[in-house]
């Protein structure tokens, strides 16, 4: 654990409020570019010492996520109700550590499409929501797309899917190896006349820059990897902008408060060290890129008389625009054991309907995956979605475990102004802040496309030979970890949050890049989309430094 | 040396034949390692601390049929009853006073439509059964499975488990490093093939 270098009275460069996938990249860019950066991270700083294959704590007593006790949660479906508090587990899930989520995820690195930049302007309004084109086209973040994949390590294979959008550079290494789920995704898609192709992860399929190749041990989805083959910007962003010099990594350091001067300025934040005592840190410019709901709570909660609706918040659109992505699960079991535990969650997906139809009836696309929630915990627990919970036909189900596997529909979320991230009137953390309260209802396309992809999948599965193929209900999401669009980009004060290089409309030297960026919810997979706008927000806010113009 | 000894071994080995790479910081792996096996090794001997003695016979009567015993270990023999109590007593005190009322609602109920027999536990197997079909929606029931699920599948450092018979039953293999091939459909897998783009 590093002690303090930058002196709080001193002024930084950069306060960068959050570890994650965006703060570490954005870090790395500005302290290689020769300025001078404090990274402050809620949660701790652990090593790969620290983990374990413990699927109770990891997936259920939260581990390096959310504490229902000291960092709770609320929800509601609908505005006018009350929010009610979740008692044990909060419905947004994210890792509190340095690295935030980049430690835990499951590594799905596929890039969005030309189509998730423009598709307002391709199929025109959809009523009752915010449904809007980005301020920028996929041909401007293409170079820093790629450069995630060379910076982070993604393996994949360039040209396997017809619909991939175009590419300056191959991946960096080949796919991980096809597991028995992949090969039957493949069969079955291939049967249907569908364009299954190798899964692009950020894992490593050999060694790459330092760290080793994937031992296949299983524990990708929501667990931290132990031999650093999973990236994560914990094991390269972070001690790469550590080597400079000129970044310091402050962890169990709580943001709570960006404060601001006479001028209507950011000045610095506010922070709770370990010991919960206040400190200030003074700094030239403040970006936040603590998630899509974590970013939008420290913007309200930074309203003060100047800024009465909170920082940033002139269009009153912080916190709104919430997308989670929607999901439809199919379940196949066959006749042979496909141990799907081993090794990592998805190797084969395929995007023949990434594009919206009107045809279908309703708006939405997304891309179709062969996974499994491969631990036994998670896979006993989940069984009740398809119908079994306990007795003798459970047990039935259970031992099924080693010859089943998921085809999993990803797709769009419609940005619907009541879906939001607000402060909670009355429930309150263990620092006595305002808890998140969490608003959300999908949009009924959002529910006909995850139905419209589940049957895809289960199609899929039953092409591949399964011997019995199940779907889980699509039902309303309560709970998310994609966590999209609350402070969106845009051209437009009125109806954006942040400017298209991530600066606040409002506040010269505030700047917020994360998932809340996001204008459109993408079809699943957002972090490598979240990582090259970072690596794009970072070359230019270097510019600005460096030219005066913060 | 102990199975968990020899574990420890093969991963270190397993890691060392299929990497060969220096980059590996070797203490870090090898406390992991040895933190993940310490942890898996089974409790010392079986104690109820929580709940009284007839709490604990209908709690294990319940996850037992959650998870029967018919011809493979089910959740009595993974010593569910023993992962409850002690979820309650430390790492899960936030459910135990809601467990316990819930508890007792559930016997009280129970009295009220069975006066002449002693408890949940006291019936027949197929008793048992047709009484739980009238109460599997309650949010008490939805608690036990969750933690059934736990105590069957936990590592068994948590109390439950016992000697990873959880694991055992669904053909999970508690190991931390594997090669192709995972499974039966991938052995013969010639590789990926780009095909040509068809005209639909």
């Amino acid at each position: 654990m590093s002690a303090r270098k930058v002196r709080t009275s001193a002024q930084v460069d950069f306060a960068i409020v959050g570890s994650g996938a965006a703060g570490g990249v954005i870090a790395r860019e500005l302290a290689q570019a020769g300025l001078s950066v404090v990274l402050f991270e809620q949660g701790p700083r652990l090593s790969p010492a620290n983990f374990e294959h413990d699927e109770l704590k990891y997936w259920f007593l939260g581990g390096i996520t959310n504490d229902a006790e000291k960092n709770p949660q609320s929800f509601r479906n609908d505005p006018a109700k009350k929010a009610e508090r979740a008692v044990v587990k909060p419905p947004l899930w994210y890792a509190r550590t340095v690295g935030g989520t980049t430690v835990h995820y499951t590594a799905n690195y596929w890039r969005f499409h030309e189509i998730d930049f423009n598709e307002r302007s391709r199929l025109g309004a959809i009523a009752g929501t915010g449904f809007d084109d980005w301020p920028i086209s996929y041909a401007e973040l293409e170079p820093y797309y790629t450069r995630v994949e060379w910076e982070m390590g993604v393996s994949g294979l360039a040209g396997a899917s017809p619909f991939d959008p175009p590419r300056t550079r191959p991946y960096p290494m080949p796919p991980l190896p096809v597991k028995s789920s992949g090969v039957l995704f493949e069969r079955g898609a291939r049967k249907l006349g569908l364009h299954p192709f190798p899964a692009p992860l950020v894992i490593n399929s050999q060694p790459y820059r330092g760290r080793p190749a994937c031992v296949h041990c299983g524990f990708c989805h929501g667990f931290a990897c132990e031999v650093t083959a999973k990236s994560s910007t914990l094991t390269t962003m972070i001690p790469e902008a550590e080597a400079t010099g000129r970044c310091e990594v402050r962890s169990e350091s709580y943001v709570v408060r960006i404060e601001t001067d006479k001028r209507g300025r950011a000045s610095g934040v506010a922070y709770f060290d370990r010991d919960k005592r206040e400190q200030f840190q003074k700094a030239r410019a403040v970006i936040v890129c603590a998630n899509g709901a974590e970013t939008p709570r420290l913007l309200l909660m930074s309203a003060n008389p100047q800024f009465p609706q909170g920082l940033a918040n002139s269009s009153g659109l912080v916190g709104k625009y919430l997308m989670f992505n929607c999901t439809g699960r199919a379940l196949g079991v066959f006749e042979h054991e496909l141990n799907e535990f081993k090794s990592v969650q998805v190797t084969r997906i395929l995007h023949d309907f990434y594009q919206s139809d009107p045809k279908r009836g309703f708006y939405g696309g997304g891309g179709i995956d062969a996974r499994i929630g491969p631990q036994p915990m998670f896979w006993a627990q989940r069984l009740a979605d398809y119908g079994t919970a306990w007795g003798s036909a459970f047990k039935e189900r259970l031992v099924e475990f080693p010859r089943s596997m998921l085809a999993v529909g990803h797709g769009t979320s419609l940005p619907v102004a009541t879906n939001s991230v607000s402060l909670d009137p009355e429930l309150k953390d263990a620092w006595g802040l305002p808890a998140i309260r969490v608003t959300y209802k999908d949009h009924p396309d959002d529910l006909a496309n995850a139905r419209f992809l589940q049957d895809r999948a289960a199609e899929i599965l039953e092409a591949a030979g399964a011997l019995k193929v199940l779907k889980a209900p699509v039902t309303e999401q309560t709970s998310a970890m994609h966590l999209l669009g609350t402070c969106r980009m845009g051209n437009d004060p009125a109806k954006s949050v942040v400017d298209r290089y991530h600066r606040s409309h409002d506040l010269p030297n505030l700047f917020v890049c994360d998932g809340s960026s996001l204008v459109t919810s993408g079809r699943g997979q957002p972090t490598m989309t979240i990582q090259a706008l970072a690596f794009r927000a970072g070359e230019h806010i270097a510019g600005f430094a460096k030219r005066g113009e913060i | 040396m102990d199975n968990d000894e020899v574990s420890r071994r093969a991963f270190l080995l397993a890691v060392a034949g299929t990497l060969g790479v220096s980059a590996l910081n070797w203490s870090e792996i090898a406390h992991a390692a040895h933190t993940a096996h310490a942890a898996a090794q089974t409790p010392g001997p079986l104690s109820i601390s929580f709940f009284t003695k007839a709490e604990a016979a209908d709690v294990e009567a319940i996850a037992a049929q959650i998870i029967p015993s018919d011809g493979t270990p089910g959740a009595r023999e993974a010593g569910v009853v023993f992962f409850i109590d002690r979820a309650l007593a430390s790492f899960c005190s936030r459910m135990a006073e809601n467990f316990r009322a819930q508890l007792a609602d559930f016997q009280t109920a129970f009295r009220a439509s069975n006066p002449d027999i002693a408890s949940f536990a006291a019936l027949p197997s197929d008793h048992q059964i047709t009484y739980l079909q009238t109460v599997d929606h309650t949010p008490f029931f939805d608690d036990m499975r969750l933690m059934t699920i736990f105590g069957m599948f936990a590592m068994p450092a948590y109390g439950g488990n016992r000697d990873g018979v959880g694991w055992k039953l669904l053909g999970f293999e508690d190991q931390h490093v594997f090669q192709p091939p995972f499974g039966y459909y991938d052995r013969d897998y010639p590789g990926f093939v780009i095909e040509p783009e068809k005209s639909t």
